[in-house]
Order: C-alpha cells, then structure tokens, then sequence
C-alpha cells in the first residue's frame, strides 16, 4: 500500500469537504460582475489610474485589484473549515485519528496556498482580456504574483483561523467575519487608487494587509517593481508570519 | 495479553477532580463495558485512553504503547467513536465512508468494498446519496458508527453509540459488534446507560462513580456480588387499616398503592419474607391479582453500586 502523507490527505479531505459549484460559481460570478460591470461603469468618472511609471486604465486596475480581493475571499475558507470542524465534532474526531494538530495546521495552510492560487489564476484568466494592453509578465513577476497569492492567502487564512477558534456561535461568526473582510475589502487599494484620497483614508489604506497583497500583484502583472514594492513583500511576510504563529498557537491550545 | 492498562489514571479540572485514581487491566479480545452515571468521568476516560487529553497523574499503556511517549503511534491503532456527533455536512452518507477510509490511507479498492459491505450491514443503503446535514440523529449516528470500520483497528472506543437509534437498529449494532469481536479479535471499550445492552453485549463490566471504579467484573460475578436481594411484587385487590399494620411489622416490605395496590419485598431472603406475608394476606382475606418476581439485572447492581458509592 501506498503511504500517502497525512498533510496531502487532509488537503484532499479539505478541498473535497469546501468546494462545491456554488463556491466555483462564486468565485468567477462575482468577480466578472466588478470588473465588467463597475470597471466599465467608472470608467467615465476615472480615466486612467498612475502606478508606478505607468498609467491604467480603470478596468485594469480593478482587474488586478480582484485578485487579491478573490484570494482574501477565498481564504474564508480556512475559517468556515475550522469552525465547521470544532461545531460538527470533527476537529475532536481528527485530532483522536493517525494526525497531529501540526498535521492539521499545515494541511489547512495548504488548503488555504491551493485555494489563493487557484483564485489568483481564474480572475487572471478572466480578468486577462481587460488588462492585456498593460500587461508585463516576466521572469520576475509570475514569481512575484505566486508568491503574493501564497503569502497572501496565509495571511488571510490565518485571520479567518483566528476568528473561527475565537468564537463559536454562527452568528458571531458570520458577523465578524464579514466585518473583517469587508472593511479589509473597501479600505483598500483593491477598487480605488490611493492617490486622490482624503489623508486618514489613504492612511488606512495602509494600516490595511490588502492594500500591500493588491500592490504586489498589481506589481507582477504590470512589471512595476518599485522599492516601495519589495518593502511591501516584506511587511506581508512579517505580518503573515506573525498571524500565522497566533493562529497556530490558538489552534495548538484549542481544548476538547 | 493486556490491551489496556491504567495505573492510579487522574485527570483534575481546575477544582474539579474527573479520574481519580483509575487502575484498570483490560485483556485484548472481548468487550469491555464502561458505565456510570452521567458526569461520573467515562467519557474523560475516554479521552484519555485516546490520548486526546493528557492525564495530570498516573499512567496509561494502550496495545503496550505509553500513552505519553507515543500517542500518535495509539491513534494510528485505535477507532474512535466520541458521545457527540461528527460529521461532514456536505458530503453524502456514502461519500463520508469513502473520504474517512481515505483519510486513513485505505487502498481505493478495499475503501470502495468497505463502503459498500458497512453501507449494507449499517442499513444505509436507501440513505446512501443524502447529505449528512439532512439524516436524522440516528441515520447520522449509524454513518459515524459505520466510518470507524473503514479502516483496521485492534481496540475501538465507543461511547455510547446506540443513542438516537430505534430498537432494531439498536440490536444490529450490538450483533454486528459482537461478530467483529468473534471474526477479527477486536477489543472494544464500550460506554452506554442502556444496561441491558451491556449485559447483552459485555464480558467485562467496571462501574465508575465520581471519577472513581467501584466495581470491576463479569456481569455474572457483578449479580453474584452484588444481587443477592432480590425483588418480588404482589399486585392486591384491596388495601385495608388491619393489612396496613400487619405488614408493617415487616421491615423488607413496602405498600404502593399507584396504579394498582402492590406489596413490594426487597429482601435478601425474599422467599421467607414472602411466606410472612402471604400468611398476612390470608389472614386478612386479601385477594392476589398477580404475583411476579424481578430477576436481578444490571440496573440493579449498578444501581446499587452507584448509590452505596454516592
């Protein structure tokens, strides 16, 4: 018989137990809607957006901006796991099997990688058409889009991670989810440029770990890496590290 | 050869104390039932013989492995199922077998066989396509019961498992258990507060109460130790002042009246006691309606073992 790696085995599980074509569905839908919808609708009120030494258009700023926003989305999914476990029994249920809680971290952080590429490369691909004309891949930038998909999904994952070991009603749960996500969503870079913005907003802008996953990636596809850029690889790194840690901690001291 | 051992097992909770002092010595091969009252510390236990939690004191061999040094290496050899449920809301009845013997590394042929064999023997065929969201209690109990056998064990862990199942499926179980106990030597450790299926179903028997094991034994050696009263009802037609007072000069005996006017002997020498008092109910022209001895089950002892304890 082959030995199959308890990680790979709970990633299957993982992935088999999180998507479905409602997920699938989603994460196209809802992306394609901004960025054929609200991109084109706004493009009467933002002409072109400056980025680095280049101008976009709006669309293909949003277009960019919808990965990170697709990956951070998509990252949820690590929560809704861990807490669909701990109320459903089957953290308790794993943890009693042939695996570790290190083996269950892992395997969701792998989850998590799996799911923030898979997003990174589908709203690529969807979003490609819009923001082609700028486009600059690369030997430097696809690295720079997978490791900002990677780094950024772990980030987000362990957020989600944090909140779902926190709380344990499905409302709360839901509610500050949201929350989180929502304002990490529209106090971002993501949708608008931070150029124009009220002071305390484009301050918040960058209180906010988006902001940081959208500029890299924006980055990488336009080929438009600054010092400012690399210093926000490194915050994202430290940051997710840091999130990581407390997530894994928690998950670690998680009683039965 | 001993499959499980404890010695001097305690697990303390801040103030509170739920294993205290547990040695238990469990031969491989047979089942070995767990009961107690609720709260009395079995599914901590549990939970500790499954290297879930770790003790506070004392120490645990589960398949001669230290639980300390190695839980990983138990986990790897025992099945578990935990009192709460646990289950995967969006996969099929069906699809939860397969990726449970999945997670535990089977072969897709044997997962694929498995499946179906414990689809049939666990009578969940008909239910094999719906969501596990969508089952009632018992259907997802049956799946939860039916996971467990996807994968190979030496020691599975039960606790109480039959809950939300109706009588029939209740008895398949306890049938299919004893068969795999018979077939494949499983040893399994069995918690339930349905005593007649510990006696139907258990060689062994230990009773714990307040984090302690009262008594450990066969359930006949339990009736012989601890059954020695016994229990016989006369259901009467009336009840008069005079029978009153005569049968209250018997200590070992006791008058109900709801629903049905009955004398109750609870006495280690039932059969004296009853021949005073059938000699009352003659003298006093009481008629007999019914007259019924009780044998002595395991509710009784454990009954009594758990009240002398308390």
């Amino acid at each position: 018989m082959i030995r199959i790696n308890p990680i790979i085995r709970l990633v299957n599980r993982n992935l088999t137990i999180s998507i479905n074509p409602g997920f699938i569905i989603w994460q196209i839908l809802f992306p394609l809607i901004y960025i054929f919808v609200a991109g084109f609708a706004y493009t009467a009120l933002i002409d072109s957006v400056p980025f680095g030494g280049k101008n976009l258009d709006y669309p293909a700023f949003l277009a960019s901006g919808m990965i990170g926003f697709n990956i951070m989305n998509s990252t949820l999914i690590s929560g809704i796991i861990i807490w669909n476990d701990r109320r459903h029994g089957m953290f308790e249920q794993i943890m009693s099997g042939p695996f570790t809680r290190t083996h269950y971290i892992l395997s969701n952080i792998v989850t998590i990688g799996i799911i923030g590429l898979f997003s990174a490369a589908l709203i690529t691909a969807v979003g490609y058409p819009v923001f082609f004309d700028s486009v600059e891949f690369n030997i430097v930038t696809i690295p720079l889009i997978i490791f900002g998909s990677v780094v950024g999904a772990i980030l987000f994952g362990s957020i989600a991670s944090i909140i779902s070991v926190k709380l344990r009603s499905s409302e709360g749960f839901n509610v500050i989810i949201n929350t989180v996500f929502l304002f990490c969503a529209f106090a971002s870079t993501a949708f608008y440029p931070v150029q124009g913005a009220p002071q305390p907003l484009a301050t918040i802008f960058y209180l906010n770990p988006l902001s940081y996953l959208v500029d890299i990636i924006r980055a990488g596809i336009f080929g438009q890496v600054t010092d400012f850029v690399i210093t926000e690889m490194l915050v994202l790194v430290g940051l997710a590290a840091i999130l990581f840690v407390i997530a894994t901690k928690l998950l670690t001291k998680l009683d039965f | 050869m001993l499959c499980i051992e404890t010695k001097d097992l305690r697990k303390k909770y801040a103030s509170t104390v739920a294993v205290d002092g547990v040695d238990l010595q469990i031969e491989s091969g047979q089942v070995f039932g767990f009961l107690g009252p609720n709260g009395a510390g079995k599914s901590t236990v549990i939970k500790l013989l499954t290297t879930l939690i770790s003790p506070s004191n004392g120490k645990i061999s589960v398949l001669g492995i230290d639980s300390a040094k190695h839980p990983l290496e138990i986990r790897k050899k025992i099945g578990v199922v935990l009192q709460q449920p646990s289950y995967e809301p969006t996969l099929s009845a069906e699809k939860s077998l397969e990726k449970y013997g999945m997670m535990w590394n089977i072969d897709k042929k044997i997962r694929k066989k498995r499946t179906e064999e414990l689809l049939s023997a666990f009578g969940l065929e008909e239910i094999r396509k719906k969501k596990m969201d969508d089952l009632s209690i018992g259907q997802r109990r049956r799946v939860q019961v039916a996971r467990e056998f996807m994968h190979d064990m030496d020691l599975l862990f039960l606790d109480e498992p039959t809950v939300g199942l109706d009588p029939a499926a209740r008895r398949k179980l306890l049938d299919f258990l004893r068969e795999q106990v018979k077939n494949s030597g499983l040893t399994i450790f069995y918690t339930t507060h349905v005593l007649s299926e510990a006696e139907y179903l258990c060689d062994n028997i230990a009773i714990i109460n307040n984090g302690k094991i009262m008594a450990v034994d066969s359930p006949s050696e339990l009736k012989n130790r601890f059954g020695h009263e016994k229990t016989i009802k006369i259901h009467i037609s009336t009840v008069s002042e005079e029978l009153k007072s005569k049968l209250s000069t018997i200590p070992e005996c006791q008058i109900k009246l709801e629903p049905e006017p009955t004398v109750i002997i609870n006495s280690t020498k039932s059969e004296i006691v009853l021949m005073n008092i059938l000699k009352i109910l003659n003298e006093t022209d009481t008629k007999i309606n019914d007259l019924s001895a009780i044998p002595t089950n395991l509710e009784e002892i454990f009954l009594k073992v758990v009240g002398d304890s308390n």
